[in-house]
């Protein structure tokens, strides 16, 4: 936010200061970041003049009135003339006024666009990454602007990208760092951030100078010792950008990804301190630097990155000390975070510490407090807007890469050069990571053993970092400026797009584990805070003063001053908020687990919400309930569900409730990486809580769901089939059976037209849901309890249905075993993933219902009925809809034995996941046909293309709820589609 | 114990095979086993309790009973005894061993199990096999008893919850009117399957006595 809200207010001035600086050149930037006059950031993406960029920084700031301005600007500037001199006009052309926000919010908006059509191909997005897509789209922009203008017009600007473009990275990966997971690996990150970026900077500049004396390296890379090892410095360092774009789509195991992501940003500081100790020395000359001058780097080193950290902890401490009073502004809650946050990194910049680790402690340092003192919606709103800004930022900056490399003017190439550097760049990554890891393993309680060591050579991504730094360079001073460049960019090039696009088959290939986006259960909650106090009483009583113990005293004096410094008084003390609420609101109560030990983790602690205050009294029923049974929580619903009645009702719907609210805090260490998609199941509960409270209210009045219960089960059963194939992936299979559960709450919403709106809501909404049945069907729901704990959907939603279904009720598969994901693409991408979960629960709905429902013939009529009229506008979504209403009323009628089968498809589903469509109405186009064209007939008409399929469920669910008269239904099924 | 050196050469010898501490680990035990029981040949609660770092320690008192727990002991006996001698104390830290890199798959699959065994020896405190849903509330009230007045109920809340999770993880197939007894050992195993114990559970044992040299924040 401050950066884009900065870029644009300071724009405005730079607008009105064009007038004043009419043609200059305009403030030269010295550093990265340093004294960068007001009116140049909003320039930054103009258009460059080409050639006159000398000076490092280059010429950032150019009135766009610039003659040597591209041939659109110099038609501004005339009517920007005729503005100043013409009389009146109704219309004018007020491109120059416009400019240059225009620009970048066309910017935005093709990168933005790019992305969408990135991931139309699930399978293409799989394999290849985003990052890769974007630099070759950049390339390509770049060479149409080539060939039109002679020349190129965009560059990568170190100061754009060193003021906007990386703190908004760097801010996200801070802010969302999964703190206690960085601390546990700090020793490691910091040995590999430090010492083994200081390791690859010098053994690339020595080995590169060793080449150039032995004539590897062309003559006319002209060089010597201090250059090579200057660009050692810059081209050493791990990326933080490009390690993020690749690892996030790896899903590699967390450990491996905070050693790899957690060295690339600190290595920040050392790679800053290295880059400007050799600028410095270059500047005065080799033969002129003195022994003394070392020491200082030395010194300069600890300096710039202990200034750094401080820096960003007193940011933190006073954001959080900020947010301690916001209560009654809460709507610029989100813009604190934002503003002091990238002030950190401004002021890091000011004293030309390091930024980067800066914000990334104001970040790490203050998201605990901060998360605990916001509101729910301010974390929503920061949560997506650093997302979002992050997302943009890297989109831009692979864009830009790939734009610049375009240009042939910047660059010079020798073969000797950029091959050397790949070589060495590749072999001293490996060596050191060897070498550091042997030392690691000796300290390291849990060793990292050889397949991580591949990773992590292998993850050593250089990116826009390196690039910009090289950009910076003075050409006067370094002579080999442009061979540099040249093999900075391949190097970038060759490390984002080779590398990043093998390192997901060798991550397979070599079984690393993955992570698992899977969220811990209550149990393991509690264990894993009993854990903590286990080993530290251990190693108390062992007299060991170590890692546990500390992190335990670091603890007691985090809640027994930082807390009470920087936590609101209610957060601090949730117990008497609990006295208001009669102390038994579960839902506080288990968020007081996450607390556990410290009282202050309620970052993921979410108070209570309107919604859920209103039902509080239920939830003491439930307790009460729980209570009367003794010590042996009567843990079958079932007797309540015998029992109906509007107690039963109440405490079955309490029992929603609780599991709603139980398994919100359930997740400790995540990571928030992610830029591309909100992760689902993770923090985005309050969304999907919000989601679900309103779902609830509705659901009501919704009456006719009875056959969804069936889908649900069938899918769910075919589901967990399914899953268990995939056992070896990464994606938690509970997400996916949980998105099952989707079509159950959509339906409600069908008869209000607000259903299409929530598509994405509904995504979320795939927390753990149980399902409790309604009261009436008693028999059929042998596992009442867990049952009961139906996460949103009302009791009275729920219909009565087979019972089968209930031993695969998503959760209960989810948490006895901890699922191997199904895709891993599932998780990315929220579209994506929509789409496969749909597909997935439409398809096992099918392939569940097909067999069977053959003899059910007898519903299709209405079926049948119901595809025609979907067809016209969403041609694919027909059978969706026409499947859910065979599906229903086969259901009923089929028993459920037939679990099996989804087995089958699985795989199917996977590997084509494009067809997948079509294929899963193959089942229901045979149900509607003869019984006996059972092998499927071609896909329907146009077949799914991503978009349309992505509305598929709401049509598929619409027509769930209305099937019942096939020509009311009909318009439902499309109306919510629309929206 | 200057006089018995080579005997305690022996002794050590025999309990680094039983327990897998190295000789240096013994040896720095050892000392810190003297420290706590003031030089004498067995431990008792009063001793642990007295160890100032644990005072705030949430669960102090079910680790400390956990030393004194014979199920802890590798033997087959049950029941608590009051004194425990040096190789008693060991075996009980030896749960928390961290693994190596020589470490086979299995032999982690039996660390796992044992740290497992260790933990539910721990909440079973009647030895009944199971964790009763008393025994579960129990350990959770003692998790947040020092997270301020957070309060039995809620306490008790969170016990049920984890419970009917349990419940209907490991019994999905409920009959009406069953009961869920309690949580046994491999129902135990099947909630915490998900946790990584390989990496958590462990503690650093020093090779070198660092004991007299209180260093700064280890970081790793």
């Amino acid at each position: 936010m401050p950066p884009l809200g900065l870029m644009l207010l300071l724009l405005l001035t730079a607008a009105a200061a064009d007038d004043n600086l009419p043609g200059t050149g305009a403030a030269p930037l010295r550093e990265p970041g340093l004294g960068v006059s007001a009116s140049a950031p909003p320039l930054l993406l103009l258009p460059q003049p080409g050639a006159e960029r000398g000076t490092p920084g280059g010429a950032l700031a150019r009135s766009a009135e610039e003659p040597a301005g591209p041939g659109e600007e110099e038609e501004e500037g005339e009517h920007h003339h005729h503005h100043h001199g013409g009389g009146y006009r109704v219309v004018q052309w007020e491109w120059s006024y416009v400019q240059t926000p225009y620009i970048i919010a066309i910017w935005l908006l093709v990168a933005s666009v790019a992305k969408i059509l990135f991931h139309f191909s699930q399978r293409f997005t799989t394999v290849v990454p985003e990052s890769c897509m974007l630099i070759l789209l950049g390339l390509v922009l770049g060479g149409v602007v080539l060939v039109a203008n002679k020349k190129q017009l965009y560059q990568l600007e170190p100061a754009l990208f060193f003021l906007f473009l990386l703190p908004t990275i760097v801010g996200d990966a801070g802010y969302f760092m999964p703190a206690r997971l960085f601390f546990d690996n700090l020793g490691a990150i910091l040995l590999y951030a430090v010492v083994g970026t200081l390791w690859n900077a010098f053994c690339t500049g020595f080995c590169l100078y060793a080449a150039k004396l032995m004539g590897v390296i062309d003559e006319r890379v002209q060089a010597d010792l201090l250059d090579f090892l200057l660009f050692g410095a810059l081209i050493s360092a791990v990326d933080p950008v490009a390690v993020l774009a690749v690892f996030e789509e790896v899903h590699i195991n967390d450990m491996l990804f905070i050693i790899v992501f957690g060295e690339s940003l600190l290595n920040d500081a050392v790679t800053v301190v290295l880059y400007k100790v050799y600028i410095s020395f270059v500047e005065v000359g080799a033969e002129n630097v003195q022994t003394a001058d070392y020491f200082k780097g030395v010194a300069s080193f600890l300096i710039v990155s202990i200034g750094g950290t401080l820096v960003g902890l007193v940011f933190a401490v006073i954001l959080g000390f900020i947010t301690r009073f916001t209560k009654k502004v809460r709507i610029i809650e989100p813009l604190f975070v934002f503003l002091l946050v990238y002030l950190a990194y401004l002021t890091a910049e000011l004293f030309s510490l390091s930024a980067i680790l800066s914000m990334t402690f104001c970040g790490i340092g203050a998201n605990k407090y901060v998360e605990a003192n916001i509101s729910q919606k301010s974390r929503t709103t920061v949560k997506y807007t650093m997302k979002t800004l992050a997302s943009i930022a890297e989109t831009i900056i692979f864009i830009f890469l790939g734009i610049s490399a375009v240009d042939k003017s910047k660059w010079a190439w020798d073969t000797g050069l950029v091959s050397c550097t790949l070589v060495f760049i590749f072999v001293f990554r490996a060596v050191g990571v060897i070498g550091q890891t042997w030392v690691l393993n000796r300290f390291r309680l849990v060793p990292l053993d050889k397949i991580d060591q591949v990773v992590m050579s292998y993850g050593g991504l250089r990116g826009a970092v390196a690039f910009a730094l090289v950009v910076l360079l003075d050409g006067e001073r370094v002579k080999a400026k442009d061979y540099f460049v040249a093999t900075t960019i391949v190097v970038v090039f060759f490390t984002v797009m080779f590398q990043g696009l093998t390192i997901k088959p060798l991550v397979n290939w070599l079984k690393v584990p993955r992570s698992t986006s899977r969220k811990p259960t209550i149990n393991e909650e509690i264990h894993e805070r009993a854990f903590d106090h286990i080993l530290t009483a251990v190693e108390d009583i062992a007299g060991l003063q170590g890692y546990h113990h500390w992190r335990d005293k670091w603890e007691q004096f985090d809640k027994n001053y930082l807390s009470k410094l920087l936590l609101r008084k209610s957060v601090y003390r949730k117990s008497e908020l609990w006295e208001a609420y009669q102390k038994i609101n579960i839902r506080d109560a288990i968020s007081v687990i996450d607390q556990g030990g410290n009282v202050l983790t309620s970052a993921r602690l979410s108070l209570p919400s309107m919604a859920s205050r209103a039902s509080f009294p239920e939830v003491t029923n439930v307790t009460n309930y729980l209570r009367e049974n003794g010590s042996g929580v009567c843990l079958d619903l079932q007797v309540i569900d015998n029992v109906p009645g509007a107690k039963v009702e109440e405490d079955t719907e309490t029992h929603h409730f609780l599991a709603g609210n139980l398994y919100k805090p359930r997740r400790r260490y995540q990571s928030h990486y992610s830029r591309h998609f909100m992760p689902l199941g993770e923090k985005e509960r309050q969304d999907r809580e919000v989601f679900q409270r309103n779902m609830k209210s509705r659901m009501e009045t919704f009456k006719s769901i009875r056959h969804k219960r069936h889908k649900k089960e069938r899918s769910l059963k075919k589901r967990r089939g399914s899953e268990s194939k995939d056992g070896g992936e990464d994606k938690p299979r509970r997400n996916v059976s949980w998105q099952d559960k989707d079509p159950v709450v959509v339906p409600v919403e069908s008869e209000e037209d607000k259903g299409g709106h929530s598509d994405a809501e509904r995504e979320e909404d795939v927390g753990i849901t149980f399902i409790a049945r309604k009261p009436e069907t008693p028999k059929q729901r042998p596992k009442s309890v867990p049952a009961a704990l139906d996460v949103c959907q009302s009791p009275a939603a729920a219909p009565p249905s087979p019972s089968t279904g209930n031993a695969h009720l998503p959760w209960k598969g989810g948490v006895g075993s901890p699922p191997p994901c199904v895709s891993v693409e599932a998780t990315k991408i929220i579209p994506v993933d929509l789409q496969q979960a749909w597909n997935q629960s439409i398809s096992s709905l099918e392939s569940i219902s097909s067999p069977p429902a053959l003899p059910g013939e007898p519903v299709h009529p209405r079926v049948s009925a119901l595809a025609r009229l979907g067809g016209p506008r969403p041609a694919s979504y027909t059978p969706p809809g026409s499947t859910s209403g065979s599906t229903t009323s086969i259901g009923a009628q089929v028993s459920q034995g037939s679990f099996c089968f989804p087995e089958n498809k699985k795989k199917e589903e996977e590997e084509e996941e494009e067809e997948e469509v079509s294929q899963e109405m193959r089942p229901l186009m045979s149900s509607l046909r003869p019984p006996g064209s059972l092998p499927p007939p071609p896909p329907p008409p146009g077949s799914a293309p991503g978009s349309d399929r992505r509305r598929n469920p709401c049509v598929y669910l619409r027509s769930l709820v209305t099937a019942p008269p096939p020509g009311s239904s009909e318009p439902h099924s499309r109306g919510p589609t629309q929206l | 114990m200057g006089a018995s050196q080579t005997r305690s050469e022996h002794k050590y010898q025999d309990l680094a095979e039983k327990s897998g501490f190295s000789l240096e680990q013994i040896k720095i035990l050892h000392k810190r086993f003297q420290q706590l029981s003031g030089n004498e040949e067995t431990i008792s609660r009063e001793n642990l309790d007295g160890i100032p770092a644990l005072a705030n320690n949430p669960i102090r008192k079910q680790i400390i009973d956990a030393f004194f727990d014979k199920r802890n002991q590798h033997q087959d006996e049950v029941g608590t005894v009051e004194e425990i001698g040096f190789e008693q104390f060991l075996m009980v830290m030896s749960h928390f061993r961290p693994p190596t890199l020589k470490t086979t798959e299995e032999e982690k699959e039996a660390m796992r199990r044992e740290k497992l065994r260790f933990l539910f020896n721990m909440h079973d405190t009647d030895n009944d096999g199971t964790i009763t849903l008393i025994e579960y509330r129990k350990v959770v009230e003692e998790l947040l008893s020092k997270s301020g007045a957070i309060g039995q109920e809620a306490a008790k809340a969170i016990a049920d919850a984890a419970m009917l999770e349990v419940a209907s993880t490991n019994v999905p197939h409920m009959a009406p009117d069953d009961f869920y007894e309690g949580i046994t050992f491999e129902h135990f195993e099947q909630i915490l399957k998900g946790l990584e114990m390989e990496s958590r559970m462990h503690i650093r044992f020093l090779d070198v006595d660092t004991m007299t040299m209180r260093c700064g924040k280890s970081t790793s």
